[in-house]
């Protein structure tokens, strides 16, 4: 074998992909020949580079909704977790764009109370839309929308004033839920609009942490706080609704 | 329908290979969040294709949705500069990288090319030739395999392979001048 044949063979040989004979003719010929001995030596240190990189470890995340994924195509129940701490949307985050801040906010988890649900909010908020009534109180005035709520429902709904963050308020109303009455805020970020669903939360060990959640094509936020339960639903996307989420919880 | 036991018998299967999956997507898109979501579509699809599983190597089939998903996704968002192979481009219009024959001992490596040099130059190769580098130096699958889950002829891999390497060599190498530069 000389210098030229060998080059031919070199990368199978660094690959094992050579017949017993070949590899021992490839063996013989790097045994006299230092060039291609240094050749080979290069080549294989690329190949050690790209072996020594890093194997990313998987987002626990990932799993889970994978399984879920899958019971739910076979009707099963879903798996749940031990809720996922929300790292936060703001800071950082947003230099780093849409995606990334998907990737902080992209737990999705299903329960099936939980996605019985959910269709019964998007149920509201598809209705309300539709019927053209959205609001029952129309103003974007947040001193006005809170008091409108008093005698109504036996809870106090944040009414947060978000005009600065690009989240107009359009009014609030009063909507049925599974039975019980709830408080509905609404918000419009461009053509989008947002329903805010408050009421008391029930269970005594309701989630803290915001979750979201995609469901025929609306993204869900949920999360509990000081006894009430929040749901947030719009066809908004994942980033936006996530950082009204936010805004809501912070302020 | 998928029963539970299908789900069972595909969990057992597939999930052990998430990782290399997962791997394999964030080669390719080398975006977590983007990478999650291929391999959610990729573990979807193929439950619901379970019944049309040969049976082989699930670990190739699920590589091979992996990949087919991450390219479609790819050329939907238009990352086209990912999407040109350099295969024919390099090799007819423009003059071949040195390949290591051809080097003198100073361009040889010093040997102490760090983690980001590999990691920066290994960004700068084009989607196929990361593919290939995965499925062969990190996942260890042989020539015929690799062909089997790109679908491209054997030949395709092999050269694909090579150029790979010898271009990764080739921006390892400019990497390191360039650090080096910055250093004096």
């Amino acid at each position: 074998m000389n210098c030229d044949e060998l080059k031919t063979q070199l990368e199978s040989y660094l690959d094992g992909e050579l017949t017993l004979s070949d590899k021992r003719d490839v063996e013989e010929h790097l045994n006299d020949c230092t060039g291609c001995t240094q050749a080979f030596d290069a080549l294989r240190f690329v190949q050690t580079q790209v072996r020594e990189s890093d194997y990313k470890k998987v987002p626990a995340s990932l799993k889970l909704n994978i399984q879920n994924q899958l019971r739910d195509v076979t009707g099963e129940q879903t798996r749940r977790a031990g809720w996922f701490t929300w790292l936060g949307v703001g800071g950082g985050g947003m230099a780093a764009g849409a995606l990334a801040t998907w990737a902080i906010m992209s737990f999705v988890l299903f329960s099936p109370l939980h996605n019985q649900f959910a269709d019964s909010i998007i149920e509201s908020h598809i209705s309300a839309l539709m019927v053209d009534h959205a609001t029952d109180v129309k103003t974007s005035d947040s001193h006005t929308v809170k008091p409108w709520f008093n005698g109504r429902v036996d809870f106090s709904p944040p009414v947060k004033d978000l005009h600065a963050e690009g989240f107009e308020l359009l009014g609030g109303r009063l909507d049925y839920l599974q039975g019980k009455t709830v408080s509905a805020l609404v918000y419009k970020r461009r053509a989008h609009i947002i329903n805010a669903f408050v009421f008391k939360s029930e269970d005594a060990t309701s989630l803290t942490t915001p979750t979201l959640m995609q469901r025929h094509g609306y993204n869900l936020v949920y999360w509990s706080k000081d006894g009430l339960e929040f749901w947030l639903v719009s066809d908004l996307n994942k980033k936006e609704i996530s950082q009204l989420a936010q805004l809501f919880i912070k302020t | 329908m998928l029963t539970r036991k299908d789900r069972q018998r595909f969990e057992r299967l597939t999930l052990p290979h998430l990782a290399a999956a997962y791997n394999l997507a964030l080669w390719l898109v080398r975006n977590p969040a983007e990478a999650e979501d291929i391999v959610q579509t990729t573990y979807l699809r193929a439950f619901e294709a379970f019944h049309r599983f040969s049976g082989n190597s699930a670990a190739a089939w699920i590589m091979t949705i992996i990949r087919n998903t991450a390219f479609t996704h790819l050329s939907k968002n238009k990352r086209s500069d990912n999407l040109v192979s350099f295969d024919d481009v390099l090799h007819q219009h423009a003059k071949p990288l040195k390949n290591s024959f051809e080097l003198t001992p100073e361009e040889t490596f010093t040997r102490h090319a760090t983690k980001v040099q590999v990691e920066e130059s290994m960004n700068r190769l084009s989607t196929e030739y990361r593919e290939v580098l995965f499925l062969r130096d990190i996942e260890g699958y042989s020539y015929k395999e690799i062909s089997d889950i790109t679908q491209i002829p054997k030949g395709t891999v092999m050269s694909r392979l090579s150029r790979a390497r010898e271009q990764l060599q080739h921006f390892m190498q400019a990497q390191q001048a360039k650090d080096k530069r910055r250093e004096l």
